[in-house]
């Protein structure tokens, strides 16, 4: 009894579950924008890393290993406290850039990684058979490579959320900075965290179940 | 390939029992592990100097201490907890606080009572301006009994379930300064269950800017970043504490380049918390 009047008390009481959503809105947001932004950039990345155009390749070339070689903290301290400091940007904004980036670096490689997974001659067999390079993107290649690239994009996803937990150090609040501060005010620091574990677990089951769902329609 | 591999792991694994093996030599009898909250711009090496050289000089009969050093409170009680370190070093109106859990009782040591930090704003070097406003209200409120009655309400009543709000002032048109909150550090600085910052820092802060005539916006932060955030001109105040002159030791031991701190108002001693028995 005396325990489920201390999670009352740490995670409920005087509106702080309406502090938690918050924070946990904030991480979505921050989350949902990037991989957004971070997947248009990543294709375009791969576009340029797998192309012919050898600037452009080298380019991509080096920006995936520079960030995907280096703590997104970092990059995002950088770009907040140095970068942008005197632009006035909002630190969400700078946030959602920060994860962008980052995003699609990783999403560039794996969908090179997913490309060369495929069959080179089933392309050509779709030109020899007439296709023009559209059509023989669009029906050959695409569906093969949502298929392959699937798991690896889930789990992209799954790490993204979690890579966010940093927004802290830029001035947002999200949802490992309201655990922290309830952590402190409330003098349980162990609770507290296994109840931010919680969250933060099923937030991710969320992405699976979303794709496990989208699976199983496909198969039907 | 699967020769190499299982030479590796034999390797690990030879290392890992030797870790194990060698860490289990017990501290002795007299040796305790103290767990200290990092400050922001020294090495932890430099702080155990400090506090060695602290001890030395105020002459105190402490036992002899590791020191251990953590972020922030969190994780600090969260190492007592865990039996990491077997005391952890707070300010006393933190241990009164604190104490509020049930969970911690003091170390009896009066020589600990001769330690204390006194606390301030830290401002940007280049912003004399609000240096100075800052030092003109801190003046005026100790003298018109202001500051010993924020130290009552916000300290000395304040209880864990009781945390009273902090009134932040809004005047139209004035200028606003950017405060950096952590919300590690109760009851001096913390975040009430809705989300709003409060605590004495906080409150100080309330009534000074009523003073000075300007808007104050509250940024929570992590106290990892506050440094960098009030150099890059993202903030504009953080809270701080010093090590005063008064042991033969510079108050400016952690003083960031750049930085000018205000006026101390208000000085706090050092308290020894472990788990109750």
């Amino acid at each position: 009894m005396e325990f489920t009047e201390l999670l009352y008390k740490i995670f409920l009481k005087d509106g702080g579950w309406l502090t938690i959503l918050n924070g946990l809105r904030v991480t979505v947001e921050i989350s949902a924008l990037s991989l957004l932004f971070g997947t248009l950039f990543g294709s375009l990345l791969c576009f340029f890393r797998v192309g012919k155009f050898t600037p452009l390749k080298i380019v991509a070339q080096v920006y995936i290993s520079i960030i995907r070689g280096s703590p997104v903290l970092m990059l995002l301290m950088l770009l907040f406290y140095g970068v942008f400091a005197r632009q006035g940007l909002s630190p969400e904004l700078v946030a959602v850039v920060t994860f962008s980036m980052h995003t699609a670096a990783h999403v560039a490689e794996l969908l090179r990684a997913s490309l060369m997974a495929l069959d080179v001659g089933q392309v050509e067999a779709a030109r020899t058979l007439g296709f023009s390079k559209l059509q023989a993107f669009k029906l050959v290649t695409l569906p093969q490579l949502v298929r392959i690239a699937k798991p690896v994009y889930q789990s992209t996803i799954v790490n993204l959320i979690q890579w966010t937990s940093v927004v802290g150090y830029v001035t947002i609040t999200d949802l490992t900075r309201v655990i922290n501060n309830i952590a402190s005010r409330t003098m349980q620091p162990m609770i507290t965290i296994t109840g931010g574990m919680i969250i933060y677990l099923a937030l991710s089951y969320l992405v699976y179940g979303l794709f496990n769902w989208s699976d199983r329609r496909r198969g039907q | 390939m699967k020769k190499i591999f299982a030479l590796l792991m034999v390797c690990a694994l030879v290392l890992m029992t030797g870790c194990g093996g060698s860490d289990k030599t017990p501290p002795s009898a007299d040796e305790t592990k103290l767990g200290m909250i990092a400050h922001l711009n020294t090495t932890e090496q430099k702080m155990k100097e400090l506090y060695d050289e602290l001890v030395k000089k105020a002459d105190l009969k402490v036992a002899l201490n590791t020191v251990k050093f953590f972020d922030n409170l969190s994780t600090m009680q969260m190492g007592l907890e865990s039996n990491d370190v077997n005391e952890i070093s707070v300010y006393s109106c933190v241990a009164n606080y604190l104490s509020g859990a049930g969970k911690y009782e003091s170390v009896p040591d009066n020589a600990l009572s001769k330690l204390s930090d006194s606390f301030c704003f830290a401002v940007r070097k280049d912003d004399t301006e609000l240096k100075a406003q800052l030092d003109k209200a801190i003046d005026e409120m100790k003298s018109d009994g202001t500051l010993d009655k924020l130290v009552k309400d916000y300290i000395t009543d304040a209880e864990p379930d009781n945390i009273p709000r902090v009134e932040i002032p809004m005047i139209d048109g004035a200028p606003t300064i950017k405060v950096g909150v952590t919300g590690d550090l109760p009851p001096l600085d913390l975040v009430l269950p809705d989300g709003t910052p409060a605590g004495f820092n906080t409150a100080m802060l309330a009534e000074i800017a009523k003073r000075i005539g300007r808007n104050i916006e509250l940024v929570n932060i992590d106290s990892g970043a506050r440094a960098a955030a009030l150099a890059s001109n993202q903030i504009d105040v953080i809270f701080w504490a010093v090590v005063p002159n008064g042991n033969n030791l510079p108050s400016e031991i952690d003083k960031p380049e750049g930085v000018e701190f205000s006026t101390p108002y208000f000085k706090d001693s050092v308290k020894h918390l472990k788990i109750k028995s």
